[in-house]
Order: C-alpha cells, then structure tokens, then sequence
C-alpha cells in the first residue's frame, strides 16, 4: 500500500508563508531601529571596540537569519501535487561542514580579537593629585542592598554617583557586603558582577565629559529596580575639587556628629 | 467539524490485535499504572497543563511591564510570578515535556513489550507530580521570590528569610529526582529492549535522542540535585558552601546551576530536533539528507552544548580563560546546529508534502530558533556578553529559541505523535489558527525585547522608566504576549476537544516510517502483538511493501484460478 494520501489543506501553506514572510520582513525593518539603538554613544575606548564586534556580528545575524527564514519559505511554498522538484546533487555533508567551520572560525577569531582589546587595560593621558604614575586611579566600589559606596583614593566617599576625571584610567574594585550585585553602566564599562568575597576589578578610561547611566543587573531583592547608577564625567580639575569638597563635607559632618555626642 | 477525512480502511489485520474497544481507565488505575505510556501521558499533559499556567504568569508579568512605573504589581508578587513561571517553564514544561514524549515514543519505535524497570518510571512521576503540587502549592504559603536561578548570598536564610527559596529547592529536587528515575528507565529499555535487528545504526531519530538526552540528564541532574542539597544545608542546617563570609564560595553555585541550566537547554534542543526530524521525514515521505551527520550532530549539540557553561557567567568574577573556553564551545555550535538546519530545510525543499499541522509547527519552530540561536551565538562572545547579558536583548534571544523548541516543537510532536497516543486525530482547522496566532504572538511578543535590551533594559527589574527610551517596545512585547497567551489557550484547548469530537484513526495515519505506528492507537498494555524483524532505518516502509507484494501476489493468484 502506497503512503496514505492525505488531501491538502484548503490553503495549504499561504497563511505560514504570510507568517514567515512578517517575520523576515520585522527583522528587516527593526534593523535599522535596532542599529540606532545599538548604544549610540560610547564613553570609553572599550566599549567602542565592543560596538564594532556588535555591528560586524549584528550585518552577519542578519543575513544569515534572513536566508534561513527565507529557505524556509521557499521549502514551504505550495506546489502541485505532481510537481517534482528537479534534483541536484546536494553538496556533500563534509563540504557544508567546512563551510559552516569556516564561518565559525572566522566568528571566533573576530570576536577574540575585539575581545582582548575591549578588555585591555587603557593608559591614562591625563594625572590627577594622588595618582600613581602608570597606575590607574583605584576606587573602591561597594554594592550593598540596594546601592553603591564609592571610596576615592584620599578617603572621600559617595553613594550611588561615581564621580571620574577624564582621560585617567580607573580601576572599580567592585565588591560586596551582602549578595551578588550586577554593576552595569552600558557605555562605560559593561557588566560585571559583584561577588562577596571576592574583588571584581573594572578598567575603564572616559574620554568625555557627560553623566553615564547604569541600573543593577542581578536580582538582588525588593529594591532591585531602584539600584540605579550615575557616573559623572569631570575634568581633572572638577574631580579633585569634588573629592576635596566631599572629603571636608564629611569631615564637617563627622565633627557635628561628635559634638553632639559629646554634648549630649 | 474537520473537513479532512481521517480514516483509511484497517490494512494489516494480522499485525495488531485488534480487540474490543477498551472502556476508559479509572483514575486508580492511572494512578498506579506502571505502563510507560500511563506515565507519559500524565507526564506530558501534564506539561501542557503548566505550559497555560506560564503562559499566564508571563502575561501577567507582560501587563506590570506594558507601561513605565506600572503599580499592577508590587515588587514582591512580580519577583515571585517571575520566579515561578522561570521554574515552571524549565522543570514542569521543558524537561517533563521531553522526557514524556520519548518515554511514551521510543519504546514503541524500538519494538520493545514494556520498559525495562517500569516501577522505576511509576516512582519518577509521583515524585514529579508531589514537586508540581509543592511548586503551586506554595501560592497558599510563600511562593518563592529569588528568580529562575536564586544566586547565593541572596537566596540564603539571611537575605530570604522565608520559604520561598525552600519551597524551589523542595520542588525542583523531587521534580529532578524523579525524571532522573524516568532517565534511567528509559536508558535500560534502550540497551536492553530494542527488537530483532534494531541496531544503533537502523534507530530512528527520535530514539537516538532518547539515548543523548537520558545519558546528558543522568550526568548533569546529580550535579544540580548536589548543589540544590548544598543550598538547603546553608539555609537551614548551618552549612557554608556557598557563603562568602565562612569560608565558601558563591562562584561555586554558578558554575553549578549553569552547567544544569545549560544541559536543559541542549536536552530541549537535542530533543525536538529529533522530533522534527522524524516529522520531515514522515511528511516528505523521503529519508532525511544526511542521516548520519544529523545523529553525529545532536550528539555534538549534547557534548558541546553542555560544556559552554561558562558563557552565562561571563560577568562573573572567574579567570577570563574560563570565558574564552565558553566561548569557543558556544561558537562551535554552529557547525553542528548549522548542519541539521541544513539538512531538515534541504529534506523539506527537494521534496513533495502535505502540509499538516505537524510539519507547519515544526518549520515555525525552525523559523524562531533559527533567529534565537544566531543571537545566542552574538551574546556567547566575550566582549558583548559582557555588554548584552541580563538584558532584554538576551532574555528575548532566549525566548525566541526556547518557545521555537518548547513550544513549537512541543506542539509538533504532540500533533504528530496525538492519533497514536489517543486513537484520533488532532482537528485540523484548530491546529492551524492556533499555529498562526501563536507564531504572530511569539514574534510581536519578543521581537520589540531586542531593542528594548540594546537599550540597556535589564531582566528581572519589576519596573522601567519613562527616561529609558523603551516604552514602546515594552507595550508592544506586551501585547504580542497577550496574542501568544490566547494562541497557547487555543492550542491547548484543541488537544482537550479533538479527544472527544474526532473520529477514530488507524494506526498510522501519517504513513510513518518507525514502528510506533505498527502499534495500535491507542497501544495496547503489551504494545505489540507481533514484531518484525528490523531490517533497515524505515522498518514500517518494508512492512507496507511487504504487505502490499503478498496482497498483489493473492490477488494474481485467485485471478490465475479458473472460476469453478
């Protein structure tokens, strides 16, 4: 007995075909909306290298799921029942297996290259007072439920607004007193994570002046979505004066502090 | 009423017994039915009974995210919907999803009475179903609210002083627990069970995922089950394994918890892959290009997959040569993935088919893990891991390749396999509006979240902002998820009503190439009167010829005689 024949659908496949063809024609016309948004500015020679790995993966996702989808089409097309396709030798496996290496070697080379070099630590061109020739500016950065300490170099510290000089390379030494805390500013630095216990340490050197915006990526409570992150990008001048003014800030407040407890 | 004839007349009367019409089990009787088939089908009903319950809990998520500081939900409810549909759709959807419909097919396609240790599947599903009732069960008390993967520090006693995180160890322990039992039954009936000259190389596709999917689980679900063991001493019995401040490690748990996680992901994908397999080949009537490289290539996906697990913990504070090493694993991938869409689309495209709701499910979830997976592969690089993870973007890329393989493939399989399973056919027409409304919402609903995530939107945040720039996108996603919820209502719904309005089938309707359809539909306890000897990888094919040659042979012979 031959294969049962089933009758065909009434429309066989144009309404898939209609489905599969919105979904290529979305990808093709959020391409461009996406490329916009594709973090439009970089604030650091780092996360310029990470927006070019992005495009060149981006053009390769695009075409690569734009052809698949459309030879998905194509085999779902509806034909005559009698209608035979004219076969041509297939390329063999071993040849489609190297081509898809190829491409994935091609992939991975690309991405290690541009990996490194988002990740290499950048030269300062600028000092600032305190810092050590050749040496990054260390600020320790503390994630605690739900929000960042940061401690500069001559014992300032602020909450929440990270404050850096242009052109001097920083080091975040991210850690944590409570949970794991995802630090995340997307033009400056990427992600990384928090881990108590452990120091997590960030490199990055902002070339322009501007305020940089960053929210928590790890779920780490009920306050997870105000953990909010703000870095303000100075001249060298306006940070040292900022740390000078928040060091005596402190120290005005540690003093009335004291009073009062002495007074009491 | 389905416009598509259903039957075709009984043709091999001598294969199948076909006995009376048995009367429907009783509860008690399903209940303690150690028949592989029993198992599953709770198994797999089951999980399309959770895939409504997820997709509920994400529109209920979706609806808290439709607009900038939204006050539909508070931050607590939020975290805990999230945290349940994350374990919902992985232990209660994925996993018993998989595992069911091998556990019920592939005993049948390999021509085995039984399974080898069937009180071994019968424990593996109480287990599974007491974790279902603990997970949903936990409404009434404390559902848990730490996420999908509750990281240490926070998921300890001291940062979660409640149940919640109790409840997700209790749940995912004894669902683990028990479809390892499932695993390991499965395993020994493969070994041990296959029929007459059913060698490796003559096993269907589908069997051959059997065996890379129950070896993967049995070597990863122990690791899990040790660390969410590790989790529970913390919490509750002074442990420190994972607690920074005594001496433990809170890395440790993510190598873990990924390495699991990971392995889900590449049991679900390995699986319905294969199960896409066996739909091309049955609906193109030809056997899939490349046969071999297709096998060898789930086998890589299993292996390899499985190793990439450091690519998720790319922001961790672990040595950078860890993440180059998931890197390279993850961009492997390609080759493997590449070569089975290759030879699945290639099959479809040389050849002659009906397009059924089985085949149109499978090509629509070709279509959305073809996108999933090519942005995995981006976010699988260093530099932009470090940049796009716990974003939308990832969360949407995710998605796209689980929902293509979960609930695509799951309903391709289902549609495929539902004839044998219940002796109808699954209607038609419903099939196929459920299939286009679930793929307009899968797309509108996912779609948007790349924008959105190159934005900078993070995952798991109960709120945005109006300042983001993501508004429209999120109310987008969120309609989209409206559509795919309906769809998946739809979908659902025609798997209860086909059951009581279709006609009977035959056993094998689709003109299959394995021998589960030898079987009748539903199989009886035994499932075979009679086996064949196997003598190639489409066994039913040699059945029907040989059938059709003596049937032909009977015929010339009662011409020759004269007419008395």
């Amino acid at each position: 007995m031959a294969p049962v024949l089933l009758p065909r659908s009434r429309k066989p496949v144009s309404l898939l075909t209609a489905l599969a063809a919105a979904l290529v024609g979305l990808a093709a016309s959020a391409t461009p909306a996406m490329a916009l948004s594709l973090n439009p500015e970089a604030g650091s020679p780092g996360i310029e290298k990470v927006n070019t790995l992005h495009w060149i993966l981006f053009v390769v996702l695009v075409i690569v799921v734009v052809a698949v989808n459309l030879a998905i089409l194509r085999a779902a097309r509806p034909r005559t029942r009698h209608h035979v396709r004219a076969e041509g030798k297939a390329p063999s496996q071993l040849k489609v297996g190297i081509g898809l290496g190829v491409v994935a070697v091609a992939i991975f080379v690309t991405a290690t290259v541009f990996s490194d070099k988002s990740r290499e630590v950048p030269a300062s061109v600028q000092t600032v007072a305190g810092l050590d020739q050749g040496r990054p500016l260390p600020i320790r950065t503390t994630g605690q439920q739900w929000l960042w300490r940061f401690d500069y170099p001559n014992g300032a510290f602020s909450y929440r607004r990270l404050v850096v000089p242009t052109g001097v390379t920083v080091a975040l030494g991210l850690r944590s007193i409570d949970v794991v805390h995802g630090w995340n500013v997307p033009s400056l630095t990427g992600k990384a994570q928090a881990v108590p216990g452990k120091t997590n340490t960030v490199y990055f050197r902002a070339d322009e002046e501007g305020v940089h915006k960053g929210r928590s990526s790890v779920l780490n409570g009920q306050g997870y979505s105000t953990m909010q992150i703000e870095v303000d990008v100075v001249s060298p001048q306006e940070y040292e004066s900022f740390i000078a003014q928040q060091k005596a800030d402190i120290q005005d407040a540690q003093d009335t502090v004291e009073k009062e407890i002495a007074s009491n | 009423m389905s416009t598509y004839p259903t039957t075709v007349p009984p043709t091999r009367p001598e294969l199948s017994s076909q006995g009376p019409k048995s009367r429907p089990a009783r509860w008690i009787e399903l209940a303690t039915s150690p028949d592989h088939k029993v198992i599953s089908l709770l198994l797999v009903s089951a999980a399309f009974g959770s895939i409504f319950l997820a997709a509920l809990e994400l529109l209920l998520t979706r609806a808290q995210l439709a607009i900038p500081e939204n006050v539909f939900l508070n931050a607590v409810t939020f975290d805990r919907l999230l945290s349940v549909y994350g374990t919902t759709s992985i232990f209660l959807i994925a996993l018993p999803l998989v595992l069911g419909l091998l556990y019920y097919v592939v005993p049948l396609q390999i021509g085995a009475r039984g399974t080898a240790l069937p009180r071994l599947g019968q424990i593996g599903l109480w287990l599974f179903i007491f974790g279902g009732f603990l997970l949903y069960g936990s409404f009434l008390f404390t559902p848990p609210e730490a996420g999908i993967n509750p990281l240490p520090p926070f998921s300890e006693l001291a940062f979660t002083p409640n149940n919640g995180v109790d409840v997700w160890i209790g749940a995912t322990g004894l669902v683990t627990l028990g479809l390892l039992l499932v695993a390991i039954d499965l395993i020994t009936t493969l070994h041990n069970l296959r029929a007459p000259g059913m060698a490796w190389r003559r096993a269907p596709f589908f069997a051959w995922a059997a065996r890379i999917v129950t070896c993967l689980f049995v070597v990863v679900a122990p690791i899990f089950l040790a660390a969410i063991t590790m989790l529970m001493l913390d919490r509750r019995y002074g442990g420190g394994f994972f607690a920074g401040s005594e001496g433990g490690s809170p890395i440790l748990w993510q190598h873990f918890s990924n390495i699991f996680f990971t392995a889900v992901y590449m049991i679900v994908a390995v699986g319905f892959l294969a199960a896409i397999a066996e739909i091309v080949q049955t609906f193109t009537g030809r056997e899939i290009q490349g046969r071999k490289t297709v096998i060898g290539s789930l086998v890589a996906i299993a292996v390899v997959g499985t190793l990439a697990w450091t690519q998720n913990m790319v922001t961790a504070p672990i040595p950078s040569g860890w993440k180059y090493y998931g890197m390279i694993m993850s961009i492997a991938l390609i080759v493997p993935v590449g070569l089975i869409f290759y030879n699945l689309i290639s099959t479809v495209a040389a050849s002659d088919f009906h397009m059924r709701a089985p085949l149109r499910f499978a090509l629509g979830a070709l279509s959305l893990a073809s996108l999933g997976l090519a942005v995995e592969v981006i976010h699988s690089t260093v530099a932009i891991g470090t940049q796009l993870s716990e974003t939308y973007d990832a969360w949407a890329a995710t998605h796209f390749a689980l929902i293509g393989f979960v609930l695509f493939g799951g309903f391709a399989a289902i549609s495929y396999w539902y004839p044998k399973m219940t002796g109808v056919q699954l209607n038609e027409d419903r099939s196929r509006i459920s299939f286009q409304v679930m793929f307009l919402g899968a797309v509108v609903a996912l779609l948007p979240l790349f924008a959105a995530g190159l934005e900078g939107q993070v995952t798991d945040a109960y709120r945005f902002y109006g300042d983001q720039g993501v508004d429209v996108w999120n109310l987008i996603a969120s309609i989209g998820t409206l559509i795919l919820f309906v769809g998946v209502v739809l979908a659902v719904g025609n798997l209860i009503k086909s059951r009581e309005e279709e006609p009977a089938v035959t056993p094998d309707p689709w003109g299959g190439d394995s021998l589960e359809w030898l079987a009748l539909s539903p199989p009886p306890a035994h499932n075979f009167d009679v086996l064949p000897d196997v003598r190639s990888t489409r066994p039913m094919r040699d059945i029907r010829e040989a059938v059709r040659r003596r049937d032909s042979e009977a015929t010339a012979a009662s011409e020759s005689q004269p007419v008395a």
